[in-house]
Order: structure tokens, then sequence, then C-alpha cells
């Protein structure tokens, strides 16, 4: 009897509270109900979902806001985050263009139909071919090499190549990113199965064998190098080191002599998109001289064949494994898995 | 006549609050149970099971188990002595210390693991300190190292929960024991256990869920040591390339089932051994003047825990986040301030993450609290199937892992038919964070609630008092520290979420947690330890100013 009172007197509580918050909310609401309609007259919207690094995806956005005058919005993540947020939304997509740190994603996209064709973008002839669609799904604006990252207060002397890190010596000292987590990992480890077939496995069992140690993404495996808590990163990212290493981080590295695998960092324009101009016109934006001198100036490999990289390796530099993409695409879940297991 | 109003009041609430509840809670959950279902457009009921057979789910589930029972174990070890000392003995003055107690917990769970990391790997803060700690720190890498951090991590939420019932344990009854000739252990197993089992129950269990639930410490220090838990696994197929919510879905109802096994039998022990504590009759705290030696003690074993569970992790998070460079380490040449700089910066990024965290956290632990409030009080001892279904509803969100939750809630808001365009607003940041939290009020509300005496509401209705009255002088005030708690509980959990930050916040916003995330994926550790300890500083001086106005704080002098 005593407790219905309460309860009477919070019912009203609620009622008054639901009242409030029915109130609060239709106020977002009815902005977000008014802000396509506006849009869809001035058009002045991109919804853009971009893996890192993170200051250039900033510095792009604020270039082509102040350019065309359209407003971005934009999802950072790794290429997983992003993937999954797409996922989550398959029902009612919001993203217009999405920019990944990997190539077989993009093919993955592409082969489900989800990309949109833009043939005539500007300066597409000047890509690097092997690393974007030829029908105008996916563009490379940039890609990073994968390499032997060590400490050089740790290491006088660094490991020439993949196999020399199965030595004894760099027994405990070694990480590898985690190819589930790291687009770009993954990019090396189902490159060199794509070169070296089924025996390919043999090193990364050795690996294995010699401890060395499974980290997160590439920061994550880079970190414990930078702290010398381990001396190498075997398939670390390059544009990352050289960051470091500008800071004055005790970091260097090296391409081994026996070939490694280039990660094209791709964008595609979706299907779904409902600001298909914007979107074509970011693209433009992301292949034009001024994004591609950005994508430079973060030691990152240019998508273009005719932009220079800066302070660094170029693309023809770099001792490459010849690699099958359309491969390492269908081959790319069965190889983490097994990865895992063996590192598990 | 008024009996019948009354008795609609009720019901409507009881089906206000309910549907509420199936709205925020039940039909995401449902979305994502129809998804592991429902793979590749066709309806196969068996789709979960077969994933679970072919995954080698058993040994991660017991792995999963046997983390959180241990964990559990410990809080309890931890939190226990810490709760009595604030509660029973003289040293209750210094409850200013509660604030700090909470620091561990306010920690963002992935920057405490990465503070012992950086402590105690090879080359790390504590053999830059005292090289002989070589030997030490190699079996640091264990799964009792994971223990002792997620521990570290939580007991202060189980001291919280304890210390209120020890409060509540009226000293009548501990005089009645002595009189009679008690000695201090009689005393505790006879009469403190039984009357703070309930309790205890709740909180022990929530700590358990919350350790299974936990993936910021698995995902660091988990992960390098290969000790791998659902959660891990959870996130793995739900944020890393391919995608596979089936699997993640599947994996997700094993660990609901778990917890809900577990609820089951935490509200037996709740039914057999509840009891009101708060008696209208002068009961009153009985507090023990500690000799000087118990003094010592105490407070070595206060300073001690502090020193572990706050120190050693913020050394690490202000060493690195004063580091100009971490390859070279720790010497006075190398510190910097630039990165404090940087972020305070007016405008920045990093300061408009760190205001959107302020703001959000503030609205949601309000909305939750009300919200909170007025389940547990619907709920009450749980006598009808209803209100058994509102406790468990209310309880949901904490028994399944953040990330599941946060996926049904993408599925649903962002369905086609859904006519509120809630989802990609900062409503729908809001809204997470308030169902996420909304069991933390609802514990802590239900617990003080349980204890409070009939007599009380009976004595104000004697006295001629109308049920908001009732309401407004009695029962409120004396629900205050429960919903003090709960408020602060939300407040300092949403001020530091993460999982679900990541994948609902509306593009182009960050949050002060999302912000020192997106920091270490992009090396800039420094800059995400600094704002580590301004986020957690802001907390603590918030968490300060609100505890001013504890009015249990004045009674306690």
């Amino acid at each position: 009897m005593k407790i219905r009172g309460f309860i009477k007197s919070c019912t009203l509580l609620l009622l008054i509270v639901f009242a409030g918050t029915t109130l609060a909310g239709c106020s977002p609401s009815t902005k977000t109900e008014n802000a396509p309609a506006a849009q869809t007259q001035s058009s002045g919207k991109l919804v853009v979902y971009s893996a890192g690094p993170k200051k250039l995806a900033e510095k792009i956005q604020k270039g082509f806001e102040a350019k065309t005058g359209v407003k971005v919005e934009m999802f950072q993540g790794t290429t997983g985050k992003i993937l999954s947020r797409m996922e989550a939304e398959k029902t009612n997509p919001v993203v217009d263009v999405v920019v990944l740190a990997s190539l077989p994603a993009a093919q993955g996209l592409k082969n489900s139909g989800q990309t949109l064709e833009y043939k005539t973008a500007k300066n597409a002839d000047k890509l690097i071919s092997d690393w974007s669609d030829k029908d105008g799904n996916f563009f490379a604006y940039s890609a990073s090499a994968l390499g032997i990252v060590y400490n050089t207060k740790l290491v006088t002397k660094p490991p020439k190549d993949w196999s020399d890190l199965t030595n004894p010596e760099w027994q405990g000292k070694v990480t590898i990113p985690d190819p589930a987590q790291s687009g770009s990992a993954l990019d090396f480890i189902t490159g060199y199965l794509s070169n070296k077939g089924e025996s390919g496995w043999q090193l990364f069992e050795q690996f294995k064998q010699n401890d060395v140690t499974l980290a997160g993404a590439n920061q994550e495996a880079l970190d414990p190098v930078i702290t010398g808590a381990k001396s190498v990163v075997v398939a670390g990212v390059d544009y990352m080191t050289y960051q470091a290493k500008a800071k004055g981080e005790p970091i260097d590295m090296l391409y081994p002599s026996s070939g490694t695998v280039i990660s094209p960092r791709p964008a595609a324009i979706m299907k779904t998109s409902k600001n298909v101009d914007n979107a074509k016109a970011f693209i433009d934006y992301l292949l034009s001289d001024e994004v591609q001198k950005m994508v430079a100036d973060t030691y990152l490999l240019p998508g273009r064949n005719d932009i220079k990289a800066k302070d660094r390796a170029s693309a023809d530099q770099i001792p490459l494994l010849k690699v099958d993409w359309a491969w390492m695409n269908t081959n790319g879940n069965a190889a983490i898995k097994k990865f895992t297991q063996i590192f598990e | 006549m008024q009996q019948m109003i009354v008795m609609d009041y009720k019901k409507l609430g009881m089906f206000l609050a309910l549907l509420l509840l199936i709205i925020l809670i039940a039909i995401p959950l449902f979305c994502i149970f129809f998804t592991s279902i429902y793979p590749n457009q066709t309806l196969n009921l068996l789709a979960p099971l077969r994933t679970l057979s072919e995954s080698n789910l058993s040994e991660v589930f017991w792995h999963t188990i046997w983390l959180g029972f241990c964990v559990m174990l410990t809080t309890t070890v931890l939190a226990v002595p810490l709760a009595w000392i604030f509660a029973k003995t003289d040293l209750c003055r210094h409850n200013g210390l509660d604030i700090v107690l909470m620091i561990p917990f306010m920690t963002p769970p992935y920057i405490g693991s990465m503070g012992w990391i950086l402590f105690m790997q090879r080359n790390g803060y504590l053999e830059q300190l005292v090289p002989a700690a070589k030997i030490v720190t190699t079996f640091f890498f264990s799964f009792g190292g994971m223990v002792a951090i997620m521990s570290l991590h939580l007991y202060p939420f189980l001291y919280l929960i304890l210390r209120n019932i020890f409060v509540q344990i009226s000293g009548n009854k501990e005089a009645a024991a002595i009189v009679h000739g008690g000695s201090f252990l009689y005393n505790f197993r006879r009469i403190v256990i039984p009357l703070a089992l309930s309790g205890y129950a709740m909180g022990a269990l929530l700590v358990f869920v919350k350790t299974i639930a936990e993936f910021g410490t698995p995902a660091t220090f988990g992960r390098k040591i290969g000790y791998f838990v659902m959660t891990s696994e959870i996130h793995q197929y739900i944020s890393h390339w391919p995608i596979d919510f089936g699997k993640a879905t599947a994996l997700a109802s094993v660990l609901l089932s778990a917890c809900l096994i577990l609820w089951y039998i935490q509200s037996l022990i709740c039914q057999r051994f509840s009891y009101p504590l708060i008696g209208g009759r002068d009961s009153f705290r009985r507090i023990s003047v500690l000799k000087n030696g118990q003094r010592l003690f105490a407070w070595l074993y206060i300073g001690g825990l502090l020193g572990v569970s706050i120190g050693i992790p913020y050394f690490s998070i202000l060493s690195a986040s004063l580091m100009k460079l971490r390859g070279v380490g720790l010497a006075w040449n190398n510190i910097t301030f630039q990165y404090y700089i940087a972020l305070l910066t007016w405008g920045s990024n990093s300061m408009n993450a760190l205001m959107n965290s302020l703001g959000l956290s503030i609205v949601a632990a309000t909305i939750s609290v009300i919200l909170g409030t007025y389940c547990a009080l619907l709920i009450g001892n749980s006598k009808t199937r209803l209100q058994r279904i509102i406790d468990l509803l209310s309880l949901l969100p904490n028994a399944v892992p953040g990330i599941v939750l946060v996926v049904g809630f993408i599925l649903f808001w962002n369905s086609p038919s859904m006519p509120i365009p809630l989802y990609n607003t900062y409503g729908m940041v809001v809204l997470t964070y308030a169902v996420l939290f909304l069991p933390y009020t609802v514990q802590y509300v239900k617990t003080n609630y349980s204890q409070l005496n009939l007599s009380l509401f009976q004595a104000g209705q004697v006295c001629g008092g109308t049920p908001v009255y009732i309401l407004r002088r009695i029962l409120l005030p004396l629900l205050v520290p429960g919903i003090l708690a709960g408020w602060m509980m939300t407040f300092t959990i949403s001020i530091r979420e993460l999982v679900a930050s990541l994948l609902i916040l509306p593009p182009d916003m960050e949050t002060s947690a999302t912000f020192i995330f997106s920091q270490f994926e992009q090396g800039n550790v420094a800059l995400g330890m600094a704002m580590a300890v301004v986020s957690v500083g802001l907390t603590t001086i918030l968490l300060l100013a609100v505890n001013q106005f504890h009015p249990a704080r004045k009674q306690n002098g």
C-alpha cells in the first residue's frame, strides 16, 4: 500500500521526464530532418570513412572543404573498423566514400558490387596501374611498403632478410603486427605466400619457434621497438617508421633484399552514395597534385607515378616480391585463420 | 476508489518502464539474435549453434569464466578490509579519500594496462629505475599479472558497494552481539556476513560480469601473454576484416547465457538473505576507535593499495605523457610539456573531444540515474513476475559486452523503418551511454532501497503524509546515497567509454577516449597519455565538487 504511493509519484515523475526527453529528443531530430532536405538542394555534404594516418586525413578533409565548400563528415578508424561500421549500417548506408588501407578489402567491396565506377576520374591515367582498378572502382591514392624495422640503440648489425630473424640471436626480440588487425601485415603475409606457395608457411612457423610476438595493429607492433622492449618489427610499415625517425626516435628500417610487398591504400565511391557528385569531386581531389604532395609529406608513397616520394625510397627502389593480388583477395581469410592458429 | 487509482498508476508505471526497456534494450538485442540466425538472407535457427561447435569455443569460454572468478576473488580480498576501515573505524572521517580511491576505476582499462606494460616490460620504467628488477618483471607477464591488473582496476567498484552495506548495518546488532560476549570474528561471521551477503552477491556478480565483459585489458595485456577471452574473440569478429556478425553474435549469446545463470543464482541469494537494515528507531553507527598499531596497519594497507593501484600505472602514464622521445626513456632532459600545451589549446580537436566527453557524460548520467532509480523502485524485492522481467531487462546491458549491445543499437536505430532519425546524432550517443550504464543506478538504488524498513513509510502515512510528501521527505533523502553513487559511477564510466564510442559517434565527433585511442593508433602515445591524465584529472575534480553536496558527508563529519 505504502509503496504504491511512491510508485504513483514516480510514475508522474517519469511522465514528466518522458515529456522532457521527447521534447529534448525532438530538437536534434528535427534538425537532422531539416538538414538532409537542405542538403539535397545545395548538395553540400559528403560522408567519408577514412583510414589513417589521421593528420593526413584531416588535412585532406580541410583542403577539400576549402576548395569545394562541401561539408565533409569524416569517420576515422582502421580498415577493419570502417568495414565493420559499414556492415552494421548495411540496411541504411550513410557513407559516400571509403578510404581504406588494404587493397584486397577494396577488391572485396568491388566483387560484391558495392562500389560505383568512376572511369573519368581526373589524373586516374597517372596512377600506378598495378595498384588501382582498371574499371575505376577504386583508386590507390597512396601506398606503404613493409620492411624490417629496428631500434638503433639495441641493434648494431640489423638483419638483412626475413629469414635472418629465425636465427637464435633474435629469439624473443621480434614483434609482428597481427594480420587480423593490420591490413598491410595481411598484405605482406598473403603476398609472401602467393609468391612462395605452401612452403611459405615455413617462415612463419620458424618465426613462432623463435618467439616472435604477435602484436596488435602496426603502431602496437612498432611501439615496443621504440621503447626498447623489443628490438625488431618484422613486416613493419615504412611511413610510420620514417615519421618516428624524423621526430628523433632511435629507429630505422630496411627493405629485405629478397623482396617485400607494397600495400596500396585505395579509395572508392559506394554505390549507395547519396552525394555522388561530391564523391567524384573528392576522388578527383585525392588524385590532385595538392593531395599527392600531402601524401608524400607524410612519408607515404604517392599513388601517381609522376609524383616523387619524399625523403624515402620510392616505389621503384624497393625490392619487390612478385605477388598475385587476386589470390591474396580470395585467400586472405584462410591465411588469417592459419596464421592465428600458428601464433596462438 | 483511491486504491483503484493508485493501482492504475502502478500498472501504468510498470507498463511504461517495461515498454521503455523493451525498446531500449530488448529489441536491439533481438536484432542481434535475428542477424545471427538469418545469415545470407535465409533463416537458419541452427546457425549460432553450428558456429559454436566450429570454433574452439570451450577453451576460450573457460578462460573467460576462470578469469572472472579469479578477479572476483581478488577484488573481494582487496575491497573488504578497505570497506571495513572506511565504514566501521574512526578513519571513516577521511572519506574524502573515496574519490581518490575511485581513480583506478576512472582510468580507462586499456590505459591502465598500458601503464603496467610500460612499467614492467623489458627496458621498461622499472628496469630503468632498478636494473636488478629484471628477475621479477618477466614473471609479471602471465595470467597472474592479468588478474592483478584487472582486480586493481575493479576493486574500487566493489569497495563502494561494500562500504555502503557496512555503513547501513546498524550498530545495535553488533552491540547486541558484543553484549552477549561475541568476539570480533563471531560478530563478523554471524552478523555482518549474513546481513551483507545479498549486497555483496550483487557487487561480486557485477565485478564478475564486468571482468568477463571487459575488453581493454584482454586486448592489450591478454594479447601479449596469449590469454584469449570471449570479448576479444567477439571484438575480433566484429571489428576486424573479415567481419562476421554471425559468429560474434553466437559467441555473445553464450556469454549472455552465462551471465543470466549467474544473475539467477544471485537473485536467489538476495531473496534468501535480504533484510531491512535502516529502521525507524535510533539506529547508530558503531565506530571503533583504532589503537595506534592498528591505525598504522590500516594506513599501511590503504597506502600500499593506493600505491600499487594508482602509483604504478600513473607513474607510467605521467612519464609517458611528459616524454620528448620515447626511445630515450626516463631522463630529466627528456621532459617536455608540449603535449599538454597542444592538448589544452582552446578550439583544438583535443579540447573539443574533452568538452564533448564532459557534456555527454553529464547528460547521459543524469538521464540514466532518473530512469534507473525509477526502475529500481518498481523492481522492489522482485516479487512479481513483471518486476523480475524489469529487473532482468535493466541489468542486461551489464551482462552483455558493450560492443554487442552497441551493434544491436546500430542495427535497430539505423534500420530503414526507424521513424526517429537518431542515428549519427548526439542523441544517439547519449542514449547509448545511458542504456549501457543503466544497471549501475539500478543496482545501487535497489541495494539501498531493499534495506529501508517499511516502518518508515508507515510512520509517514500515519502522520498524514501524502505519497508525494513521503517520497520527497523520506524515500528520496534515504535513497540519495544510492542515487548519487549511481550518478557518479555512470559519469565516471561514460567519460572513459571507448568501444561504444568508436562505433556510434557521428562522423566528425570525438570523445576523450576515442581521441586517446586514435593517438595510440597514430603512434602519438605521449599525446594520448596526456589526454588520459587531463580527463581523469577533470573527472576527479568534478566528482570532488559533487561530493561536497553529499548529505552523508555532513553526518559523517
